[in-house]
């Protein structure tokens, strides 16, 4: 069969080809000139260097040129036109292409040729540099002239229209398309039920007010701009720019026409009375990836910023390959090199460094500004805030005496049968020296010249003992030499560990500085411990030994023992200074180790790199029986003594604070204020953004032989290409400058490349499918009338992006039904003609946020500092410079409460280790400009559905919606969650389906109840306890199933 | 029925039944069918690759590259000369030292005094081929492999380096060595993504320069060519676990109700793309129960483990990483691909660089003669890379223990072994200062376009059009293969 269809769709291909152009006339546009582009242009076009024969084939007059008897192409006669016969000539020395080219011609092409010179050799300009004409409609249509051109072409291929899709795959499809978000099984019921003949477009009416449309819309704009969390090249610390994108956000929800759109994200700067709004939405340009990779030699970096800057500008505004002319003249279309710098030299002019942000913060220049966000959550979160603050602040004695009895059994059995072991100290090391460190003796280690060292690994042999090793103890030893005969280097309140706290946090308002101490302390930023049957010279990240706890004998307000468990530079252990002697820190194992089944233990300190507060004698000791310290502070302590009834008023109160502070019972809490307060300081406090400006003293561009930094040839002025409109002799040679010529009204490129990208979100693929390219290499419009329709329209409508997408969902061809028949499969598979209604697999983003939303897990608030969900692992420290550098972004630590719940174009993009959970549905990395992403199907795609952390508690959290619904029977359940999932009811094969498989999973998890248990407790989110185990975890699979359909992730 | 509801069922059948014989085709089937689609037709490009490759017969099938991620020094380990002792601690002569940009680190140096190797080598093999003797077992597979002492590249920082080096552009956004080489070829094993990629930690340096995923990423290629990560623990592959409380037979069943469930709708649609999907559900079960077969190494002998050395009972160490390496090219994975990190010694060379060496030595040589010696080695190219060399002057004043040696891209040394290669040779050379090449430069280019030719593809005529260019994994200059290499 295989075979036989093989030939089937050989004998197809050729049937095409030969009806393709047997009579009609070729268009040199669409039919002649990708085919010398591609072939004949690289020898025979532009690029004057690389010209051979001194022939150009992309202009006539050089084409029908006479040379010395011999003529390229002569009109009408193959005989005389010396290309024909070269292209036909045997001999290899004639045969053109060359034979050592490797182009080729093929016979298809060779015919296209051949009739085309019959046809009259007509050369054309290129369609995109001509600026677009509204085609005349039809006197009388009353059609949608989308509809118009769409029929018309149809019409010439004997197609028509599909039907309309039916109202739930309508509703499904507008509400993803316009939102991001499928609709609720009450949304399609409703639409479905609707009497009114316009509720199709007040459909989509509110659907364009919502607020999830800019962050629908925003996703293809922050692929274009390459935006994302870190820094990019090498070391990758972390940025902020999320200020811009959610600018981006609140530009499309209030549908700033797009010309400003452009003008202010290319010049928001040089705008006269300009706002912060405007200098914000200049992150645009500052998006590109920068270094801070030592050695680096800065000139080099600016010419690759700018380089990447107008690589940018090309493919995300112009629709051209801009940066294929920084070495050379553009091979196919005409852009010399000069202007390729001329292009390069509007950017040149930033105050920006070509080494910078070292400190995984914003490389200059930035600024201070509010969020441009419109919420209205103020007040709301001003009242959540201070209710949570008044339940912590209420005594609950249910966990207050819960705590209580477990303090008090830790105290009671601290120090049981404790006791201390000397380990050996075998080899330390440390990133970023080879020298000022060694060990003493058996057990301890000196650090000689601690200033700013970072992370140290010790590699130790435990005692040999029977006595399980239940932790381990750290000593710091004062060193009469140091100040104040302390046990550091570093001075308490005069070494602030660098590296900013967290994204969410706002500029720091300046606090009164502590007071000095002239004691040497140090800060245990980090602790970290691996054991293992080898020795191991570092820790091993993939068996970091869990920490239940850990205590210390002094400790100073704010740098608690516990401080040292996160990883990250910007907490950490240091002592009281009033604390004589050594100090301290125990931390106990989870799980006790055995000498003789691990007998090597790895330690890693990390003090913070660039950090001086390290201390220069370390000590290491393993602990058997239970830790004699404690972690409360000894007014705490005291008040735990005394019986409840004796206590003070003050000291019940304190007793309480701490515990309101420290009780697990309250984490979840605490999490939700500390997530609420961050929301709400990101609504009303300044954070720094990353902005464009020009610098004091602007730097001046030259020609780059090769596009080499460090070879300048002559040197130019800001300008623009000669192809295209002229640059305005009255604007100014600077960025606003470019965004004007870039928005005139008649500009060729900017409206039909901007119309082009939302008609590709919206049927999968674009007018011109080579949505970055528009020049001669790029792909002929498959309707080209249709194109220049939309895109004379917009700049007309005024550049409004809502009208025209507003146009385009209320068109039939957009309102088709997506099924298709094999005869159209053959005749059209890639539905270029859009014979029926688009279908496609949905973004990355939008299949996480799809699950959120019907599990019901989502937390629909827009913008602010990017989050971390789930992630297995910290996928981040296995590639990254953690320990050796100040940056941040260097280790990956999970965010919880509703920040794992938020839309995914918030997920924190760290460019050298992107979330793994995008990557796999073809999200782009963001390190380039990305215009139209891949979409691909892979086993990788499945296991992360079925598998990841987020998708698991999805289905659980969506079987507890399912569960708490008033239905009587699992078939309404069920008809309700597929509704919810699909947007549409099953059928009795899909019921019968999936009803079995709820029995049977039932049935197993009754007999496995611990499977049942284990299977819902992936995942933070609360279960409610009304909820049967086994009836919840069976469902829980149902709704996996309903997840993983093909449907659910596929827009249809 | 029609011919699309035909073969749709007839793919449905074989992807339900599991078929054992089944090999590519029903992938292929898919590409037939749905010649045009981009969806259907990704997947069978991850599976069979693209038409008319291989361009002739190749001599290597598939390509572990054991690539040492910082910037391996071949003055100390590879490229001894007299010079470099007789001129020990004096200046490097101005003729060699030329004027060529140095990074950062070093160009505001008052000196640049010559360090020779750190410890003595020896001549090794028939070919006499002098290695460190940091090295000792890489001295005993001399006659296996074949030195490049003349490669060199433009870059001098790390990350345009290594991204050169493994996507052949400095700048991101191209695809890495891997990618290029599943989209062209495919894979051999339907049950295993066709290019792995594995990281580890060296020991001279803690942590090593950062590494990033766009070193195995797909770039424009389509992502299903990504390298995939294989990692250490109960998640080999990211997400492979069933959850908690979900067994493998459970899954199995869940997986039959969602193909049903999902082969109705496509039949009701006409959707080709769910059917690429129904046969993605299926090769992520295979893959769960492949993958921990592959990292299972209980059955390897005592003798053979013990050749890898202790560290490949650690998982996720290099030497580890090297005994993953053969089982997956004994089950016919296209492209492996190690990164060793750790070998950037600006600082304490003589502290960091044993212990580098140490990591790699033994699991290295290992690897060579355990292929060797099941046969693979004939048909697989081993490729032992770096991004640069290091500086014959130091980094630092001589005599501190916080000496190293600066990034060098002028010239350095690879070796590559296997499918296609002569072993025990030596190709180019370096000036007596291991500097500057004076014998057979070799671009990266260069290496990219033999490693391709060792797999049978010429890499002038495997491009993929992205932007309007033909883009090749040589980029757009000119690139040779070594032919004086090849067997």
């Amino acid at each position: 069969m295989t075979r036989q269809l093989l030939v089937l769709t050989a004998c197809f291909a050729v049937c095409v080809s030969l009806n393709a152009f047997g009579d009609t006339k070729l268009e040199y546009n669409r039919d002649i000139r990708p085919i010398l582009s591609e072939n004949c242009l690289p020898c025979h076009g532009f690029d004057e260097k690389a010209r051979q024969a001194e022939l150009r084939l992309d202009l006539m007059d050089s084409a029908y040129a006479d040379r010395n008897g011999t003529i390229a192409i002569v009109p009408g006669s193959l005989e005389k036109s010396d290309a024909w016969t070269r292209i036909i000539s045997q001999d290899p020395e004639q045969v053109m292409p060359p034979s050592k080219s490797h182009f080729r011609l093929t016979d298809v092409q060779k015919k296209k040729l051949k009739t085309w010179i019959e046809q009259g050799a007509l050369y054309a300009g290129h369609w995109a540099f001509i600026a677009p004409n509204k085609a005349l409609l039809p006197a009388g249509a009353i059609d949608n002239p989308i509809d118009v051109f769409v029929r018309s072409r149809l019409a010439d291929n004997g197609l028509k229209l599909s039907p309309e899709a039916d109202r739930s795959m309508l509703i499904r499809r507008v509400a993803l398309d316009l939102t991001g978000l499928p609709p609720s099984a009450e949304e399609v019921e409703a639409f479905v039920n609707a009497e009114s003949i316009d509720a199709y477009p007040q459909l989509v009416d509110r659907l364009l007010q919502s607020p999830h449309f800019g962050e629908r819309l925003a996703i293809d704009w922050l692929d274009s701009a390459r935006y994302a969390d870190t820094n990019g090249f090498s070391i990758d610390g972390g940025r902020h720019l999320w200020l811009w994108r959610d600018w981006v956000i609140q530009s499309f929800n209030d549908n700033l026409p797009y010309d400003r759109f452009l003008v202010e994200q290319l010049a928001g700067d040089l705008l006269t009375n300009r706002t912060d709004s405007q200098l914000i939405a200049t992150g645009f340009q500052r998006n590109n990836m920068v270094t801070h990779e030592g050695g680096t030699i800065p000139e080099e970096n600016l010419t690759n910023y700018n380089a990447d800057r107008v690589k940018t500008l090309g493919e995300s505004i112009l629709g051209l390959t801009l940066g294929c002319a920084q070495c050379h003249d553009h091979k196919y279309d005409p852009i010399t090199q000069r202007e390729y710098y001329q292009m390069f030299a509007f950017y040149n002019s930033l105050s920006d460094k070509g080494l910078d942000g070292n400190a995984g913060v914003n490389p200059g220049p930035s600024i201070q500004a509010r969020t441009v966000l419109r919420t209205n959550e103020e007040s709301a979160l001003q009242q959540q805030i201070a209710q949570q603050q008044s339940t912590l602040a209420n005594v609950d004695k249910e966990v207050l005496s819960a705590w209580e009895a477990r303090e008090k059994v830790t105290l009671a059995h601290g120090g049981k049968d404790f006791a201390l072991h000397p380990i050996k100290v075998v080899k330390v090391s440390t990133p970023n020296r080879g020298a000022g460190f060694e060990v003493e003796g058996e057990s301890r280690i000196r650090l000689k010249e601690p200033g700013g060292m970072g992370a140290f690994d010790i590699s130790t042999e435990l005692p040999k003992i029977d006595r399980p090793i239940t932790g381990l103890r750290v000593i710091m030893r004062p060193v009469a030499e140091l100040p104040g005969g302390g046990w550091g280097k570093g001075i308490a309140g005069g070494g602030k560990p660098k590296g900013k706290k967290k994204a969410a946090s706002p500029e720091p308002i300046a606090e009164s500085a502590p007071e000095k101490s002239t004691k040497g302390t140090f800060m245990l930023t980090a602790l970290a411990a691996t054991a293992d049957k080898i020795p191991g010279d570092q820790v091993n990240l993939f068996k970091m030994l869990p920490i239940a706890r850990v205590t210390a004998n002094s400790w100073e307000r704010g740098r608690e023992p516990a401080g040292c468990l996160n990883p990250l530079n910007d907490s950490g252990w240091s002592p009281d200074l009033a604390t004589d002697g050594p100090v301290h820190l125990t931390a106990t194992f989870s799980e006790p180790l055995t000498a003789s089944e691990t007998p090597f233990l790895t330690v890693q300190l990390n003090f913070g790199n660039g950090n001086n507060l390290v201390p220069e004698l370390i000590e290491l000791q393993a602990v058997t029986g239970t830790d004699d310290g404690t972690d409360l502070p000894n007014e705490i302590e005291r008040s735990l003594r005394i019986p409840a009834a004796n206590r003070t008023p003050e000291q019940a109160l304190l007793l309480w604070k701490y515990c309101a502070e420290h009780a697990v019972e309250l984490e979840s809490m605490r999490t939700e204020l500390s997530n609420l307060q961050d929301r709400l300081d990101v609504l009303t406090k300044p954070f720094t953004t990353m902005v464009m400006d020009v610098a004091a003293k602007p730097r001046e561009t030259f020609i780059l032989n090769r596009g080499d930094y460090s070879q300048p040839t002559d040197r130019v002025q800001p300008g623009t290409l000669a192809v295209l409109p002229a640059f305005p002799a009255d604007a100014t040679p600077d960025r606003l400058g470019l965004a004007g010529w870039l928005t005139a009204k008649d500009h060729p490129l900017t409206s039909r490349v901007a119309v082009n990208r939302f008609w590709k979100m919206l049927f999968g693929s674009g007018l011109v499918n080579s949505l970055a390219d528009f020049g001669s290499q790029g792909e002929w419009p498959s309707h080209p009338d249709l194109l220049d329709w939309l895109a004379v329209d917009f700049v007309d409508s005024g550049w409004d992006t809502k009208a025209l997408i507003r146009k385009i969902v209320l068109s039939k061809t957009y309102r088709q039904n997506s099924a298709t028949t094999p005869e159209l499969l053959e005749r059209d598979p890639q539905n270029r003609l859009l014979a029926r209604g688009p279908r496609f697999r949905l973004p990355a983003e939008l299949i996480r946020d799809s699950a959120l939303k019907i599990s019901g897990l989502l937390v629909p608030r827009i913008g602010g500092p990017s989050v971390n969900p789930y992630t297995p692992g910290d996928l981040w420290r296995e590639v990254s410079h953690y320990g050796s550098s100040p940056a941040t972004a260097q280790t990956f630590v999970q965010d919880h409460g509703e920040k794992l719940y938020r839309r995914s174009l918030y997920t924190y993009w760290k460019r050298t280790a992107p979330p793994p959970n995008m990557m796999a549905f073809d999200a782009p990395n963001r390190e380039v400009c990305t215009v139209a992403r891949g979409n691909t199907t892979t086993p990788l795609q499945a296991l992360v559905t079925l598998n990841d952390t987020q998708f698991v508690e999805a289905s659980r959290a969506f079987a507890q919606r399912v569960l708490s619904r008033s239905d009587k029977t699992d078939g309404e359940r069920l008809n309700w969650a597929f509704l919810e999932t699909t947007s549409r009811k099953p059928n009795d094969q899909e019921s019968h389906v999936l009803l079995k498989a709820l029995a049977r999973e039932r049935s197993r998890y009754a007999m496995h109840v611990d499977q049942a248990k284990a299977s819902i407790r992936v995942g933070e989110s609360p279960i409610h306890p009304k909820f049967d185990t086994v009836e919840l975890a069976a469902w829980s699979q149902v709704a996996a199933i309903l997840l993983n359909l093909s449907e659910t992730v596929t827009r249809n | 029925m029609n011919p699309f509801e035909h073969s749709q069922q007839h793919l449905l059948r074989r992807t339900f039944l599991g078929d054992a014989t089944r090999g590519l085709g029903s992938i292929a089937l898919g590409s037939l069918l749905f010649p045009e689609f981009s969806n259907a037709s990704e997947l069978a490009r991850s599976g069979g690759g693209i038409s008319g490759l291989p361009h002739f017969a190749p001599k290597a099938k598939r390509v572990v590259c054991l690539f040492q991620s910082g910037g391996l020094s071949h003055v100390d380990l590879f490229d001894d000369k007299p010079m470099l002792h007789e001129h020990a601690g004096k200046e490097i002569p101005p003729s060699i030292k030329g004027t060529q940009r140095l990074t950062g680190m070093t160009s505001g140096q008052s000196a640049y005094p010559v360090v020779p190797p750190l410890k003595p080598g020896k001549r090794c093999g028939q070919n006499g081929t002098w290695i460190s003797d940091l090295l000792p077992n890489i001295q005993g597979i001399a006659d296996d492999i074949c030195l490049i002492k003349s490669l060199h590249t433009e870059a001098i920082n790390h990350d345009p380096a290594i991204t050169f080096m493994n996507t052949g552009n400095q700048q991101p956004g191209y695809a890495s060595m891997g990618a290029w080489v599943s989209y062209g070829l495919g894979t051999e094993n339907e049950n295993l993504p066709a290019f792995i990629a594995m990281v580890s930690q060296g020991t001279g340096k803690n942590p090593g320069q950062p590494i990033f995923s766009r070193l195995w990423g797909s770039g424009f290629l389509p992502s299903s060519h990504q390298g995939v990560g294989l990692r250490p623990g109960a998640n080999p592959v990211l997400y492979l676990s069933n959850p908690p409380g979900v067994e493998s037979s459970q899954r199995r069943e869940m997986l039959n109700d969602l193909s049903e469930l999902n082969s109705l709708r496509a039949a009701e649609l006409g959707d080709p793309e769910t059917l690429a999907r129904i046969n993605a559900y299926e090769m992520a079960y295979r893959m769960q129960t492949s993958v921990p077969d592959l990292t299972d190494i209980s059955q390897e002998s005592e003798a053979t483990l013990g050749a890898y050395g202790p560290e490949v009972l650690k998982p996720g160490s290099y030497a580890a990483n090297c005994l993953l390496a053969r089982r997956l090219l004994q089950r016919d994975v296209r492209f492996v691909q190690l990164f060793h990190r750790g070998w950037d010694q600006h600082i304490a060379l003589g502290r960091q660089l044993p212990n580098q060496c140490r990591d790699i030595d033994q699991p290295t040589a290992a690897l060579i003669k355990d292929l060797k010696q099941s046969g693979l080695l004939d048909d697989t190219l081993v490729v032992f890379a770096t991004e640069f060399g290091r500086t014959v002057f130091s980094q630092g004043k001589i005599g501190d223990p916080g000496m190293g040696r600066d990034h060098h891209g002028r010239s350095f040394t690879v070796w590559l072994a296997g499918g296609g290669i002569r072993g025990g040779m030596e190709y180019g050379a370096t000036d007596d200062f291991c500097y500057n090449i004076v014998e057979k430069p070799v671009h990266l280019r260069d290496l990219h376009a033999t490693i391709l030719h060792c797999m049978g593809i010429d890499h002038s005529r495997f491009a993929y059009k992205f932007r309007g260019l033909n883009t090749r994994l040589t980029g757009v200059e000119e690139a040779h293969v070594v032919n004086e290499i090849l067997v």
